[in-house]
């Protein structure tokens, strides 16, 4: 077994979350992985091939990254930031919208670009890459519906509430891969890995794919296991009621690079677990240590 | 009188037994050796030899002379040799100085390396500090150095650059031996144990400011020149250390990710290089990457920071 497994398994186990994870160097394929080939519920980490599909159509010329999109304050997407927090009337460019569904996890930004290139689309793109286990089926609009529908509450703003009940979490269909937009660890940090050496896209695609993933905002999770400066991290997560994941690219000073997809659930059913958080940066700085240790 | 000439005369008349093969050999007329000879003679008050028609013979004083004056004649040579090098621009001593913590097998293959190269010219090494060396080097009592960077050292030249990366030295209980590479910023909270600012202020500025941009600013630096004390409080936990791995058990080094310290050194003379300092500085140079780790100078990776939108400045 890996060395590297058991380091691993005792940081998710004292932050009390269960963790499925792949990681790989980009350059020369050595790889770590625990469960990596298990099927993950993806949550909001969905928008990142949503996001390449949105370069590629934009590659054949279906769409122009620039042209500007009318989002209307009514019939927006659910969801604590960007558009979905906002409450006017906005007019962005489609690659503004993908900065915002990238940086802050936009729930309408995502939903006006997935309405756009369509789900069947980013489907088709997956299969030819490979990537047999990713699957798009829902849009955000429809993740937030399920919650409301299986927790059994009227209104929206009561899901939260509804979600601490470690029962209502159990009949979550938003939870379940079968149902839900799903991929595997491996899968994610196979899509990582192109996106960095410019496979699953044309360079320039790649490199804006690769920028927006840089301007995430948030710290808390695979960045927090690199508080370095000298380290790059990009990334993109996902949350839901118990489930934590981020996918993202760790860059050190000295040009290695390598995919992570860390996916989680907690036992607990607390929103607020920064330890669980963190467990997602500690694992990939574990599997990332051994593998440039050359294990 | 030259004393030393007319021992040399008398030598040659003691090995020949014979005036006239003594002047041929000596390429003069024998008049003249006799002369010498005499005058000798007179000089020392005694006779050396009894003369007769046929042959010459060493009295017991001229027998006496004989290993006496072979020495003499002989030291006078090595005089001359010695003095011929020096006018060359060769120096039959090199004065060294060297850093105190090269370390006893370092040190042997570099006076063995020399030995080698030049076995005629003796190798006088000093264990001095950067900022000695800078000094001794200009006022010439040094003749070559092993100088640690950055240093301020005008007027004075340099060979080739060698970098060494340290890692890190730690307790074999610190949690972040779990670590197979530690970044500087693990180190937080950590005391450190240093070489003296006055030794090395160059290197000594450089360590502490790359600490500081990685994130580690020590609350306590405790200075120390022996090894032996460092490894102690390595030992203890007290502190940590930068360096090559030590074979002390309970003390466990972990290298440093992303090589956030370079430690490079290189040899420095005043002037133009003679031939011996040019050839400790090959020797040297050799030894300090066969045998204490160090690689000639890479372009260093510049320092750079990752921006990230949420730990930024401007936040």
């Amino acid at each position: 077994m890996n060395p590297g497994v058991n380091a691993v398994e005792r940081v998710f186990r004292s932050a009390g979350v269960t963790g499925w994870l792949h990681a790989v160097d980009i350059d020369d394929g050595r790889e770590v992985g625990m469960r990596a080939d298990e099927p993950v519920v993806l949550a909001s980490v969905f928008k990142l091939p949503l996001l390449l599909e949105l370069h590629r159509q934009a590659e054949r010329g279906l769409l122009d990254l620039t042209e500007r999109v009318r989002v209307p304050a009514s019939g927006r997407t659910g969801g604590g930031t960007g558009l979905s927090a906002m409450l006017d009337d906005a007019t962005l460019s489609l690659r503004d919208l993908a900065y915002l569904m990238m940086a802050v996890s936009d729930n309408t930004a995502a939903d006006v670009l997935l309405a756009r290139v369509g789900r069947e689309a980013v489907n088709t793109l997956l299969d030819g890459l490979g990537l047999t286990a990713t699957r798009v089926t829902q849009s955000c609009r429809e993740m937030l519906a399920s919650l409301r529908v299986d927790a059994g509450v009227a209104d929206q703003s009561d899901v939260n509430q509804a979600c601490a009940d470690p029962e209502v979490v159990a009949r979550l269909s938003a939870l379940d891969p079968a149902v839900a937009n799903r991929s595997t660890p491996r899968e994610m940090t196979r899509l990582l890995a192109m996106i960095w050496r410019d496979e699953a896209a044309g360079a320039a695609s790649c490199a804006a794919i690769r920028r927006l993933m840089a301007l995430q905002v948030w710290p808390h999770r695979l960045a927090s296991g690199f508080p370095f400066d000298d380290v790059a991290v990009s990334g993109k997560t996902g949350t839901l009621p118990t489930l934590r994941n981020e996918v993202g690219v760790v860059e050190y000073p000295d040009g290695g690079r390598y995919a992570v997809a860390v996916f989680t659930r907690s036992y607990g059913t607390a929103q607020n677990q920064p330890r669980a958080d963190a467990a997602i940066g500690l694992a990939a700085r574990t599997v990332i240590d051994q593998l440039r240790t050359h294990i | 009188m030259d004393l030393v000439r007319h021992l040399g005369y008398f030598l040659v008349v003691a090995e020949e037994r014979h005036f006239g093969n003594a002047a041929a050999r000596l390429g003069m007329a024998q008049p003249p050796l006799s002369q010498r000879i005499k005058r000798l003679e007179e000089e020392l008050g005694v006779r050396l030899f009894e003369r007769s028609s046929r042959r010459v013979a060493l009295t017991e004083a001229g027998r006496l002379l004989v290993p006496e004056a072979r020495e003499i004649v002989a030291r006078a040579e090595r005089i001359r040799d010695l003095m011929a090098d020096m006018a060359r621009g060769a120096a039959a001593v090199v004065r060294a100085g060297v850093p105190a913590d090269l370390g006893a097998p370092v040190l042997a293959a570099l006076i063995a390396g020399f030995r080698d190269r030049r076995p005629d010219v003796r190798l006088s090494l000093t264990e001095m500090g950067t900022a000695a060396q800078v000094a001794a080097l200009l006022e010439g009592r040094l003749d070559v150095g092993l100088l640690r960077h950055p240093v301020a050292g005008h007027g004075l030249a340099c060979g080739p650059v060698l970098v060494r990366y340290p890692g890190v030295l730690l307790a074999e209980d610190d949690e972040l031996t779990a670590w197979a590479a530690v970044h500087l910023g693990d180190l937080a909270g950590r005391d450190l144990v240093m070489f003296p600012r006055d030794a090395e202020p160059g290197l000594y500025d450089d360590t502490l400011a790359a600490c500081r941009r990685g994130g580690f600013v020590p609350a306590e630096v405790i200075h120390t020149d022996r090894a032996e004390f460092a490894l102690g409080l390595v030992l203890s936990g007290t502190a940590v250390a930068f360096g090559v791995p030590a074979e002390v058990p309970g003390v466990v080094w972990r290298p440093l990710a992303g090589k956030p310290l370079a430690w490079r050194c290189s040899p420095a003379w005043r002037g133009e290089p003679g031939p011996c300092v040019r050839d400790f500085t090959d020797v040297a140079v050799q030894v300090l990457k066969d045998d204490a780790g160090m690689v000639d100078e890479a372009m260093p990776p510049a320092p750079r920071v990752a921006p990230r939108p949420a730990t930024g400045f401007l936040a």
